[in-house]
């Protein structure tokens, strides 16, 4: 709520001032009925009178804007904030806490229980003032005409609020009921789609049908137990009200008949009673609000109180131009309960061009994740040009390493921007040359407006192949110390992948490359490969080397000809 | 840079359409008798919301002003009475247009369900999954709150404006008439206000969905983000769109509260004209003070159902998107395929799949089937297999040669281009789906497992099949690990059968097919490579799988491939090799490669 208390008090005072407008209107009305009744004793003549109301209620227009404005706003901003606040945490979380986390469950975080936050900041606060201000002002007033007729009046309220409050509290479980059969029926659809051809299959369509009926039978059940509650709150606002109004009718025109009262106090009563019938209702409704409000708070604060793993360290060393030399040492990493990586021992001279074979799943994109602490090195050390990875400063780790994942993510933007997203504020020829090397110049020709083409949804679907593409240039063009290649050329036919590493061959230089791979195609060029298996290094060595080795390398090397042999049949 | 803004503003629907209500009445027509009886309260609603006022009326003009205390009670009681029967009535009301609500959900919503079980297989592939689930769940949920709060209570609402007017008039028309002068200044304003407002909205749901999707995606994408040293830009973009969304909002807000305090200010400009204008004719005698109360009473229950007329009106309009929607995929009728007149499809078969008509099944046939997923991307091109009754056919290949489609084509998932499958000399679109369907027991290559017990996942729902489900777990080896499980059968089995291991689900599924006890079997060995104790159960399950009957089998298993009676290698959509595996390896073809290759353990 920073910062916003100002902006809830000025709400507070406004709303007090509208209200203030509203309930003189009331009284006026008092005044302009004795007026009429006995002429000699009023003030004002009827239509003084007619004025003033018509006054007081512009007043009240106006000061209302205002109010609602201010105190709906505040909550609008604290949703800003919050919401800013959310996602600068999202930022500097990692792929540990992504992978745990479901996307859709953050989004609905954000979404749904930053609404009912608002809602609660916003139009609770707003409510929960105006129940409070026209409460005590209407008691005074209502006191003011006749404490005895108030006393009766009143006298039913706090049980209609307790009742409420019992209802509102059973609408919030068939609520939840309501919510968890939507989520079964939602299941259930999905299920049946997802699977439509097992259904078809094993000939289940009517079965299936049944089932879902019986499903929507449950939920139309728990609807209608909703609707129930909600038409119960009718009866009970009517008793509010009536309540009150057989008082003033009984007991008020008896005091009026008496001459104890005014026939102008008997309407303003009959007015001020009427204006609380609302707010004892919405008393209920708060409540429930600030439950869900609460609830949902809670759920926000398990982002905001996540923690990454990987962090800024705490006495950075600055290692000046990073240049690439790696060295792993005794380094292990466990994902949950499976061993990704064990042990590793690897030293990778700078300006060298490193391979990485091995199955699924032996722990190839692991070990080269570690490098731009994608994953937290806990157990052994990683050195960057000598220094622990773990005291260099994120960023400058980060901007030294040019990294192509496995799985080709591309922004919902234009080719050119995606590509520049390595380097902000690239120029076109940077662009372009990048694009070249990556083997994309020939595809942009096709595209309608070549580098400027929107990427995704609303724009061209790019190719397996095409996206890896991008993905490569929008690596080159940030010009790394450290060439990350993550199996970057599965998508990509054998003429394209030909004509790809060549032109990368030109942009390597001084650049330390690391390429895995689960072919061995790509990793022709390289000095050294690497063969893991569960996690541990079992083979090192050149392609020739490995070759006479007659190991796991050289089997693949066999099984790669094989292929090749058949595609060639 | 701005990256935010790629979407487009969304289209904003009519309120009423009438080809969509038209449609729409039809399945309100068999509740009509809940409906009319919900319509038919609304007079007395209405009538018990006027008689309000008029009571309070009588009691000042005949009791109060009078000094006659005899007969005020009663007046009283009555007075309480008409206000439990308003409430009464209302919640009578609304709890039936609820009902028929409900009621006309469900029926659209199995409808809807019904027609999807009845499109191809295409039509799947081609269609998300989440657009599905959507115009199933919140389509027919905006109906619903049409039914809340739609239409029905706009003709309540409407009868009750009438019926003050009526009655002001009837009091004193020139009071009345001075009363109305605020009501130009009221339609003015509504209508004024509802298209600033409609205006203001859009603009929010469209940066709303800007926000969303920049979230959506950059939330997908935080690895690239962080790679890239790109946090702060992108905090940026975020907070442009965060800020862009909340100052559309304002807007909203302000016009809000604004058409809020202007119905409220009319309201009360309305009694001061009572005031100033009836307080004249007080004292002329032309107007008595139950007659101003009543009218005071009456003006303040003409405001309220104007203030929230346009929260309806979003409502009738989202309700006409979704009909729209509901409707389109009702009328999509890219059906399962249609069942051919027996006859001429059965010429140019081969002599050996024509004969025996008998019960049991005696040889299937594919005769040179040609099939494409896409276009001309032909994926089988000319493929031709006979199979006799008890045989074990495997067939092997590269990736994408062809396989599955095969054993695609023999259910009916797709049809065939050109040429034509056959069983026991009859094309296989001459067979009612079901007839074939029950005739052979298809295992994916991923085992799809459903949320429910580990029973409802092995007979899914079917009472035959439920009858054999410990029979058909014995069958392939699953009955051990059931056993063991704490609520054996009946243990649930969560969203997509986490709980269970790769083998396990396996066994799952092999277990289905069993309990479904299908001459023929279809199976689509996983490729995915599974821990040696999974391995080891599905090489059990296999073998009480394939027990007796008729299988065709994409083999990626050593032992499968050895055990089947004849090895069909396709290669580019056509049949390369075929033989068993002792001649295929003697051969030194296409299969001696592969099987180096695929079956090295």
């Amino acid at each position: 709520m920073r910062n916003r208390w100002g902006a809830y008090l000025l709400g507070a005072l406004l709303l007090v001032g509208t209200n203030l407008c509203g309930l003189a209107i009331p009284w006026l009305l008092k005044l302009a009925i004795e007026s009429l009744q006995s002429p000699a004793k009023a003030g004002y003549t009827p239509a003084q009178y007619g004025g003033l109301i018509a006054a007081a209620a512009v007043a009240q227009g106006i000061i209302r804007v205002f109010s609602r404005t201010t105190l709906l706003n505040a909550g609008r901003r604290i949703e800003y904030e919050l919401r800013e606040d959310l996602y600068a945490k999202l930022l500097t979380l990692d792929r540990t806490y992504f992978s745990n986390w479901r996307t859709g469950d953050i989004l609905s975080r954000l979404a749904n229980d930053l609404t009912n936050v608002r809602m609660l900041l916003g139009f609770g606060v707003l409510s929960l003032l105006n129940t409070v201000v026209i409460y005590t002002a209407s008691l005074i007033l209502l006191t003011r005409i006749s404490p005895f007729l108030t006393i009766c009046a009143v006298l039913p309220f706090p049980v209609m609020i307790l009742i409420v409050k019992q209802m509102s509290a059973s609408m919030f479980r068939v609520s939840k009921r309501t919510q968890e059969a939507l989520a079964r029926l939602t299941t259930r659809v999905e299920e049946n789609v997802s699977a439509a051809a097992v259904v078809r299959a094993y000939c289940r369509e009517e079965g299936e049908i049944e089932s879902f009926g019986a499903v929507c039978d449950s939920y139309s059940d728990a609807s209608m137990a909703m609707a129930k509650i909600r038409g119960m709150m009718l009866p009970v606002m009517a008793a509010t009200g009536a309540i009150g109004t057989l008082v003033i009718l009984f007991v008020g025109g008896n005091q009026v008949i008496r001459g104890e009262l005014t026939l102008g106090g008997f309407v303003a009563f009959n007015g001020y009673l009427a204006m609380l019938v609302w707010p004892t209702i919405m008393f209920g409704w708060i409540l429930n609000l600030v439950q869900r409000g609460a609830a949902s708070m809670t759920r926000l604060g398990e982002i905001l109180n996540a923690y990454p793993e990987v962090v800024e360290p705490e006495q950075p060393v600055d290692p000046g131009e990073i240049e690439g030399e790696i060295e792993y040492r005794s380094l292990s990493f466990s994902y949950g309960s499976a061993e990704m990586l064990r042990g590793i021992d690897l030293k990778i001279a700078r300006g060298s061009r490193i391979g990485i074979v091995g199955v699924v799943g032996s722990g190839k994109s692991t070990l080269v994740r570690m490098i731009p602490r994608l994953f937290p090195v806990a157990d052994g050390t990683l050195l960057i040009d000598g220094i622990d990875l773990n005291r260099l400063p994120l960023q400058r780790i980060r901007a030294a390493v040019g990294f192509v994942p496995q799985e080709t993510f591309l922004f919902s933007r234009t080719i050119a921007e995606n590509i520049a997203y390595g380097k902000p504020g690239a120029t076109r020829e940077e662009i372009e040359r990048a694009a070249k090397i990556a083997g994309l110049s020939g595809d942009l020709t096709r595209f309608p407006q070549g580098l400027d083409t929107l990427v995704g949804e609303r724009g061209v679907t790019l190719s397996g192949g095409q996206k890896q593409r991008v993905s490569i240039a929008r690596a080159l063009i940030k010009e790394p110390s450290i060439l990350i290649l993550d199996d970057p050329l599965s998508a990509v036919d054998a003429d394209t992948e030909e004509e790809i590493l060549s032109a990368l061959s030109g942009y390597y230089g001084k650049r330390t490359v690391l390429i895995v791979s689960h072919r061995l195609s790509p990793l022709r060029n390289c000095d050294r490969i690497i063969v893991l298996e569960q996690g541990s290094i079992v083979e090192e060595g050149s392609h020739a080397e490995l070759l006479e080795l007659g190991g796991r390398y050289a089997a693949i090397h066999r099984e790669e000809q094989l292929k090749a042999e058949i595609e060639r049949l | 840079m701005h990256f935010g803004g790629i979407y487009e503003d969304e289209t904003v629907g009519k309120v009423y359409d009438r080809r969509l209500m038209g449609r729409f009445i039809a399945y309100v027509l068999p509740y009509r008798r809940m409906l009319t009886t919900a319509l038919l309260l609304l007079p007395l609603i209405a009538a018990s919301k006027l008689a309000q006022p008029w009571i309070i009326k009588v009691a000042i003009d005949e009791h109060i002003v009078k000094g006659r205390m005899e007969g005020l009670p009663a007046l009283a009681a009555a007075f309480l009475a008409i206000i439990f029967a308003e409430s009464i009535l209302m919640f009578a009301q609304v709890y039936l247009l609820q009902w028929v609500g409900q009621r006309v959900m469900y029926d659209i919503r199995v409808q809807l369900f019904s027609h999807i079980q009845r499109l191809s297989t295409r039509f799947f592939d081609q269609t998300p999954v989440g657009s599905l689930v959507s115009r199933l769940t919140s389509d027919i949920e905006v109906l619903g709150e049409m039914f809340a709060a739609g239409i029905v209570t706009v003709v309540g609402d409407i009868l009750v404006l009438a019926g003050i007017v009526g009655i002001m008039l009837w009091m004193n028309v020139r009071l009345s008439l001075v009363t109305f002068s605020v009501l130009p200044v009221l339609i003015w304003v509504a209508f004024a206000f509802r298209k600033w407002m409609r205006l203001a909205f859009r603009q929010v749901r469209a940066r709303q969905a800007n926000l969303s999707a920049f979230l959506a995606e950059s939330i997908g994408g935080m690895a690239v983000v962080q790679l890239f040293n790109r946090e702060r830009d992108e905090a940026k973009e975020f907070r442009r769109l965060n800020a862009s969304y909340v100052e559309a909002n304002l807007p909203v807000i302000t016009w809000d509260a604004a058409l809020y305090a202007v119905v409220e200010s009319l309201s009360s400009v309305a009694v001061a004209l009572i005031i100033w204008y009836g307080g004249g004719e007080i004292v002329k005698g032309t107007l008595s003070f139950g007659s101003l109360v009543a009218f005071i009473q009456y003006i303040e229950k003409f405001f309220s159902p104007i203030r929230d007329l346009s929260a309806k009106y979003s409502i009738m309009q989202g309700a006409m998107a979704s009909l729209e929607r509901i409707f389109a995929l009702l009328d999509n009728d890219d059906r399962e395929p249609a069942v051919l007149p027996a006859s001429e499809a059965a010429k140019g078969t081969p002599q050996a799949c024509q004969a025996s008509p008998a019960q049991a099944l005696q040889s299937i046939c594919f005769n040179d089937i040609w099939f494409a997923y896409k276009d001309r991307d032909y994926v089988l091109k000319g493929f031709s297999l006979q199979m006799k009754r008890g045989e074990k056919v495997a067939l092997v290949g590269e990736t994408g040669g062809g396989k599955t489609t095969v054993t695609r084509l023999l259910s009916r998932l797709y049809d065939v281009e050109r040429g034509s499958i056959t069983i026991d000399g009859t094309d296989i679109r001459e067979l009612p789906l079901p007839v074939l369907r029950r005739r052979i027991g298809v295992v994916l290559q991923d085992p799809y497992l459903f949320s429910g017990t580990i029973a409802y996942n092995i007979s899914l729902g079917d009472p035959e099949a439920l009858k054999r489900v410990e029979q058909a777990a014995a069958v392939v080896g699953a009955d051990r690990f059931i056993r063991e499980l704490k609520n054996g059968y009946d243990e649930e089995v969560r969203e997509r059968g986490v709980n269970f291991s790769a083998g396990e689900r396996q066994l799952i599924s092999f277990a289905r097919a069993v309990a479904f006890n299908p001459e023929i079997l279809v199976l689509d060995e996983a490729t995915a490579s599974v821990d040696t104790a999974s391995e080891r159960l599905i090489q059990q399950g296999l073998e009480g799988l394939m027990q007796g009957r008729t299988t065709l089998v994409v083999a990626h298993r050593l032992s499968t491939i050895r055990d089947a009676d004849r090895i069909v290698v396709i290669h580019h959509g056509e049949k390369a090799e075929e033989g068993t595996h002792a001649e295929l390896m003697a051969a030194q073809g296409l299969y001696y490669r592969l099987y180096q290759l695929q079956f090295k353990d």
